[in-house]
């Protein structure tokens, strides 16, 4: 009974936690597409040299070989485009959207979705201002948001923060690379 | 028999009473959740944890060459939520999920040895209870990495999943609380 109690204990720990939305998708593209009338979803089926080609560049490629890029027009102009990532950790997965304007600098980016563990530590990295940092670079320039907010943060927010550079320098290089 | 639930403990038997409805209403929000984000047809399974992609059941193997292809999508559509597995989560859901199954079947399997029941039906109750998430999550990883048909071995994890709990939980109570001797 002890063994079973204790299995049940152990099982319960390792249980992550349920997904939260910080910012709803709706939200996110309305802030991130501005003005935006019409979106199309771009959709790229990797080929493994691709594939491979991005895990050189990031050491990371998408798991089923997809990345879908979503493009907001307005009267057939290109306004800019998004893609959603999503950023794995032992805490649970982490869901950012980054925002791309037609120059291919980054416009914006958010994070809409985290779990209970990790939300009140993504809240205190952004509210140290960690996603004005990405705004305006460009997909060749490595993200260092983490960076110039670990002072002000903790050490668990100061992780959420090097994820979140993590999960905009993929979405960077599969722009850089595949978006055209 | 090696305890025997009809003529055990007032405080065992509400423990194992309290344990199976708690496990039930698990049961029952575990069913609404597999609703709402798998579905319970072997297509609905098969899009969920297959391969990604606008056509799931055709593209397996990644193309040759790199494949593009645009189409218009409303706001509601991007906005909308299309629960997809990857590898990823597949593995991390695994590793999660895997033993809390294995603690509620052993949970199970306990309350099953104290029933009155003919010992082969004793065995087949907690091989029932135990093949249920090993089908369950093997026909994730089938149609993850195989074909997209074994979708329907996952359907058949979750409803042996449900008939373990119903066969333990019916007999647990009627033979805890009516047919006492």
């Amino acid at each position: 009974m002890k063994a079973l109690l204790l299995g049940a204990a152990g099982a319960a720990l390792l249980h992550i936690t349920p997904t939260v939305i910080l910012v709803k998708r709706q939200d996110a593209v309305a802030r991130l597409l501005p003005g935006a009338e019409q979106f199309s979803a771009r959709e790229l089926h990797l080929s493994s040299t691709d594939s491979r080609r991005l895990h050189d560049a990031v050491g990371w490629e998408p798991p089923d070989g997809i990345v879908t890029f979503y493009v907001g027009k307005r009267q057939a102009q290109t306004t800019g485009a998004l893609v959603f990532m999503r950023v794995d950790c032992q805490h649970g997965p982490l869901e950012l959207a980054i925002g791309y304007d037609p120059r291919g600098t980054i416009r914006g980016v958010e994070v809409t979705k985290a779990t209970v563990e990790m939300k009140p530590w993504v809240v205190e990295a952004l509210r140290a201002g960690l996603t004005d940092s990405y705004r305006g670079i460009t997909t060749e320039q490595a993200p260092a948001g983490a960076e110039k907010v670990k002072s002000q943060i903790g050490a668990m927010p100061g992780y959420m923060a090097e994820l979140i550079d993590k999960g905009v320098m993929h979405a960077n290089a599969a722009y850089r690379l595949f978006y055209k | 028999m090696l305890y025997d639930l009809r003529n055990s403990d007032l405080r065992v038997r509400w423990l194992v009473t309290l344990l199976l409805a708690t496990f039930g209403a698990s049961y029952l929000f575990g069913a609404w959740m597999v609703g709402l984000y798998a579905g319970y047809s072997p297509r609905k399974v098969a899009e969920t944890y297959g391969p990604a992609g606008e056509e799931p059941m055709m593209m397996q193997m990644p193309p040759e060459t790199t494949m593009v292809s645009e189409r218009p999508i409303s706001m509601a559509e991007m906005s909308e939520e299309h629960h997809h597995v990857d590898l990823d989560l597949l593995v991390q859901d695994t590793h999660v999920h895997m033993p809390m199954y294995a603690v509620i079947a052993a949970c199970l399997s306990v309350i099953a040895l104290g029933l009155t029941i003919p010992r082969w039906a004793s065995f087949a109750t907690i091989a029932l209870l135990f093949a249920a998430p090993w089908l369950d999550f093997a026909g994730m990883w089938l149609t993850k990495l195989v074909s997209p048909h074994f979708a329907i071995v996952t359907l058949a994890g979750g409803w042996a999943m449900a008939l373990g709990y119903t066969i333990v939980a019916a007999l647990a109570t009627y033979q805890m609380w009516w047919r006492k001797q």
